[in-house]
C-alpha cells in the first residue's frame, strides 16, 4: 500500500484569496466548530382517522402521538438523548418520559449509557421507537406495542453497545442490565425495581458490508416478575430477526418467545409471536409510493399465567405516500382475526378495519 | 383503416415512451469523466479505505478514527456533483432517503448530529483543513493543498475502476 498524496492532486491550483475572503472562510468555519453542549430538538407527530366494523365501536378522527426527540452533546464523548411523549385521553394529554439516558463514548466499540432507554429486543423497539413517520405501516406489530405486555419496551438500567471488530461481516452487540418490569408489567421500574433482582439483555447483530442493507440479529432477555397480587414468574425472552431495510423492497421479519415458568408452581408457558413486512418503493415519481403488507401472528397457551390472554392473526395491506421528506400520508387496511389454534378466540371475533394516518416530523 | 393505423402508431410511441429508461437527470451525467476524492485532515491516521469502510463512514456507523479522534463528516450542500456521487455510490439513496436517514439516525440515539452541510469548495477545504478526523468528498481534479486523499479500494481518482465517479 503506497502513501496517498499529502497534498494537491495534479489540475488547478485555488487561485490566491483576499484577505477578506480568507477571513470569511475562517469565520464561517468557526460556526462549524462544535459548541457544547448542543441542543437539537426534532418533534413526531400523527394525525389519524379509523372506522372499523367490530359492533359498539366509532369511527372519527384522533390525535396521535405527540414526540419530542431530545439529543445534546456535552463534550465531544458525552451525549444527551431524551424522549418525551404526549398521548391523547378523554381527560387531557398523558405525558411519558420514553427515553432519556446519557452516554459515553469511548470509541466505536464500546459506548455506555444510564438512564431509561428502549430494550434492546429484536428490531422494530430500537429502530423505530415512537415516531410513527419513521415506520412505513400506520402502527407497530402488536409484539412491540408501547402500553403492551408482550415485549419490556423500557429498561431502566444501564446499557454497553458498540461495533465488535469483524472485518466485513459488521458485527455489533448490545448488553443491558436494569430493573426490569415492574408490578405493571408493561412499565418498567422507573421509581425502583418492583424485586431484588435486576434483568439483563444481550443482543448480538450483523450488518454485513455485501449485501449492504441486510441486518440480521438475535436477543436474550431474562428478568424475574412479581405481579401485583405476589406470585413471580421466570421469565426467559428469545427473539430473532432478519430485515432488508433498502425500501425496494423493504423486508422486515421477527420472532420471538417469551418463556414465564412459575417459581411456586414450576408450571411453564411459552407464547411466541412474530411478523412479516414487505414494502416496495414503487419506481415512478421520485418514488414516493410505497405499498405494504404485513402478516402478524400471536400465539398464546392457556397456561399463560402473566400475559393477558391475547391469541391473535392479523393481517395489513396499505400504501404510504411520502408528500415530502418530512411528511407521509398512510391508507391501510387491517384484518384482525381471532386464534384459529385455539379454535378461534370468542372474547375476540375478527374484525375489519381502515386507516388514515398523516405522519411528519418537524 | 388509417384511423386504426394512427392509433396504432400512437399507442406504440406512448410504449415506448414509457419504456425508456428515466433515471433523474443528474450532474453526474453532465460531467461523468471527473473522478470524487476522499479526502481527510492531514493528520488523520489513515491512507487507504475499502469502499465499505467509506459507506460505513458516510452512514456514521464507524464514528471514530482512534479512541482520541472522532470522524467528523462534512457534506457539500444538494445539487453539487460531488454530492450526487456520495448518495449515488456510497449511500445508495435519493435525496429524500439520505434526509430521512438521518432524521432516523438521530432519532435513535446513534448520533447526536448529522453531516456537516458546506455550501463552497474552500469552505469545505478550510473545514477538513481545520478540523482533527475531518472527511469529506471532493472534486478529483481539484484537490487543494493541506489535505489527504485517500486511496480508495486501493485506488485514487483517475485510476482505472475507481469506484467514485
Amino acid at each position: 500500500m503506497s502513501a496517498a498524496p499529502a497534498a494537491g492532486a495534479p489540475g488547478g491550483q485555488p487561485a490566491p484569496k483576499s484577505e477578506r475572503e480568507a477571513q470569511a472562510t475562517r469565520e464561517a468555519v468557526q460556526q462549524y466548530e462544535s459548541h457544547y453542549p448542543s441542543l437539537q430538538i426534532r418533534g413526531f407527530g400523527d394525525v389519524d382517522f379509523s372506522a372499523t366494523d367490530t359492533k359498539g365501536a366509532t369511527s372519527g378522527f384522533n390525535m396521535g402521538e405527540f414526540d419530542l426527540h431530545i439529543a445534546s452533546a456535552l463534550s465531544r464523548k458525552v451525549s444527551f438523548f431524551a424522549e418525551v411523549t404526549f398521548n391523547a385521553q378523554p381527560t387531557g394529554y398523558n405525558l411519558e418520559v420514553e427515553r432519556s439516558f446519557v452516554r459515553y463514548d469511548y470509541n466505536d466499540h464500546f459506548k455506555l449509557s444510564f438512564g431509561r432507554f428502549h430494550t434492546p429486543i429484536g428490531y422494530w423497539n430500537t429502530a423505530f421507537h415512537h415516531g410513527t413517520w419513521l415506520q412505513t405501516t400506520v402502527d407497530r406489530p402488536f409484539m412491540f406495542m408501547d402500553g403492551g405486555t408482550f415485549t419490556p419496551i423500557h429498561m431502566v438500567g444501564f446499557l454497553a453497545e458498540g461495533s465488535i471488530p469483524s472485518g466485513g461481516l459488521g458485527l455489533g452487540y448490545n448488553i443491558g442490565v436494569g430493573n426490569g418490569r415492574g408490578s405493571l408489567i408493561e412499565r418498567p421500574g422507573d421509581a425502583g425495581d418492583v424485586n431484588n433482582n435486576r434483568a439483563w439483555v444481550a443482543k448480538l447483530f450483523a450488518r454485513p458490508a455485501k449485501p449492504y442493507g441486510l441486518e440480521l440479529g438475535g436477543s436474550f432477555y431474562r428478568d424475574k416478575i412479581t405481579l401485583p397480587a405476589g406470585p413471580e414468574y421466570r421469565e426467559w425472552i428469545a427473539a430473532a430477526y432478519l430485515t432488508w431495510t433498502k425500501g425496494a423492497p423493504e423486508f422486515l421479519s421477527e420472532f420471538e418467545n417469551v418463556n414465564h415458568r412459575s417459581i411456586s408452581t414450576n408450571q411453564v408457558a411459552n407464547s411466541d409471536a412474530f411478523y412479516t413486512q414487505f414494502g416496495y418503493r414503487l419506481p415512478w415519481f421520485e418514488r414516493p409510493l410505497k405499498p405494504y403488507y404485513r402478516f402478524e401472528y400471536t400465539h398464546m397457551p392457556l397456561s399463560e399465567q402473566v400475559f393477558a390472554y391475547q391469541p391473535r392473526a392479523e393481517s395489513i395491506a396499505g400504501i404510504r405516500w411520502d408528500i415530502s421528506n418530512f411528511a407521509a400520508f398512510k391508507l391501510e387496511y387491517q384484518h384482525l382475526g381471532s386464534h384459529p389454534a385455539q379454535g378461534g378466540n370468542p372474547a375476540q371475533p375478527a374484525e375489519n378495519a381502515g386507516f388514515v394516518q398523516t405522519a411528519f416530523t418537524f | 383503416m388509417r384511423h386504426f393505423l394512427k392509433l396504432s402508431a400512437t399507442i406504440l410511441a406512448a410504449i415506448l415512451l414509457l419504456c425508456v429508461p428515466r433515471g433523474n437527470f443528474t450532474l453526474a451525467q453532465s460531467s461523468r469523466e471527473a473522478d470524487i476524492a476522499v479526502v481527510v485532515n492531514a493528520d488523520t491516521p489513515v491512507t487507504d479505505l475499502s469502499l465499505s469502510e467509506v459507506r460505513k463512514i458516510f452512514l456514521g456507523d464507524r464514528q471514530y478514527w482512534t479512541t482520541k479522534l472522532p470522524v467528523v463528516l462534512v457534506m457539500r450542500a444538494p445539487v453539487t456533483r460531488e454530492r450526487d456521487v456520495v448518495l449515488r455510490v456510497i449511500y445508495q439513496m435519493s435525496e429524500t432517503q439520505y434526509s430521512q436517514y438521518w432524521v432516523a439516525k438521530i432519532y435513535r440515539s446513534e448520533v447526536t448530529a448529522a453531516p456537516k452541510i458546506v455550501y463552497s469548495d474552500d469552505t469545505q477545504y478550510e473545514l477538513v483543513t481545520a478540523m482533527p478526523g475531518a472527511i469529506a468528498a471532493v472534486d478529483g481534479r481539484n484537490v487543494h493543498p493541506g489535505v489527504k486523499v485517500l486511496r480508495v479500494d486501493g485506488m485514487l481518482p483517475g485510476d482505472r475502476g475507481y469506484p467514485l465517479r
